[in-house]
């Protein structure tokens, strides 16, 4: 969403600088009689006959309305934060993504799981490290360890639980 | 600008975007008192009101795009040059005797990351200064490498910023270490 939103926010920027600035020529030109570069009569005739009730401005209304509300639940919506904390006292942070792909490649040197995703929450002051992967289900608990592993050397807090699902690798038709 | 302030900005857009549309269907709905939903978008009577107020009438519509391209062009300016509040300038301290010591932040921030970087398990640092300067704000990015044990480099980080403490004789109000680490199996 962050990146989202510096993109839309340049797009949104140069749209401004670029239509502000032909508007202002464009205005200042009419002002002084001059030859446009734009040609708006077309646009005006447009709007000038459309009534209020015509179905097409009942349709960009209505996707006005539904973008913005779009955008204001997209922008409501609790954000999961870049950043897990370690300690609450030296103010130490671990990068979340690096911290999840560290753990998935822990999770995926277990033999016979491939494909292993990790998704680190923080409830608390403990990490829910939940690890989704393919392989033999009898091996949740080398994936607990090798996760274990891997975040005390991260130096990260104890977790709390350590959720694992394993589907089992679908066998050839 | 900060990622607050984009939210902040898209919500107000959203709100502006949901009450424009809102209005503008309920006028199209006949909903709206004063807006009679057979009548044209663009009016004759608001036309010739235009064309009457010529030259003003166009001179203002130029204005309003200026600021409109002034906007967009601050906006710009703004995202592209990163989050703000970086602390510039010198670092002043008088002593006891007569006369200051001046050094600038730059050089206070270069020298960290020099000491940070010379652990060999951190790859990258970047330090930034913001606040008033007896006690700053100390944000640091460390960029670990793969192998490198994170208890250790820690350690080595607290170190430095005590020792940058001791030198500059100030002392961080706040301290923030953010830690990125490689992919550990390729």
């Amino acid at each position: 969403m962050r990146s989202a939103n510096r993109v839309a926010t340049l797009l949104l920027a140069t749209a401004l600088l670029v239509g502000g600035a032909v508007a202002a020529v464009q205005a200042l030109l009419l002002t002084l009689h001059r030859r446009t570069p734009l040609d708006t009569t077309g646009w005006f005739d447009t709007v000038s006959g459309t009534r209020w009730r015509d179905p097409t401005v009942r349709a960009v209304s209505a996707g006005a309305l539904l973008l913005g509300l779009a955008i204001l639940v997209a922008q409501l919506r609790r954000w999961t934060p870049v950043r897990l904390r370690t300690d609450e006292r030296d103010g130490w942070y671990l990068h979340r993504r690096c911290v999840e792909r560290r753990l998935a490649d822990a999770a995926n040197t277990v033999p016979g799981i491939r494909h292993a995703r990790v998704r680190v929450r923080r409830r608390g002051g403990q990490w829910r490290p939940r690890v989704r992967a393919t392989g033999d289900p009898a091996a949740r608990a080398e994936i607990e360890f090798a996760v274990h592993q891997e975040l005390r050397h991260l130096a990260a807090p104890r977790p709390g639980q350590i959720d694992v699902r394993l589907l089992p690798r679908r066998r050839p038709a | 600008m900060t990622n607050a302030g984009h939210r902040l900005l898209w919500t107000i857009i959203a709100l502006l975007l949901v009450a424009g549309g809102a209005a503008a269907l309920a006028a199209s709905l006949g909903e709206l008192p004063g807006v009679d939903p057979a009548a044209m978008l663009l009016s004759a009577d608001l036309m010739d009101r235009w064309r009457m107020a010529a030259p003003w009438s166009t001179l203002a519509a130029a204005v309003a795009g200026a600021l409109v391209a002034l906007a967009g062009q601050r906006l710009l300016a703004r995202e592209l040059r990163g989050p703000g509040g970086m602390l510039r300038g010198t670092l002043s301290r008088s002593g006891r005797r007569p006369g200051r010591t001046r050094v600038a932040t730059d050089v206070l921030a270069d020298a960290l990351v020099r000491d940070l970087t010379g652990d060999p398990g951190v790859r990258r640092a970047r330090v930034v200064l913001t606040g008033t300067p007896p006690h700053p704000d100390l944000w640091i990015r460390v960029d670990l490498t793969a192998d490198a044990p994170t208890a250790g480099v820690r350690e080595h980080v607290r170190a430095a910023v005590r020792r940058f403490a001791a030198t500059t004789d100030c002392q961080p109000a706040h301290l923030d270490v953010t830690a990125r680490i490689e992919p550990g199996h390729p």
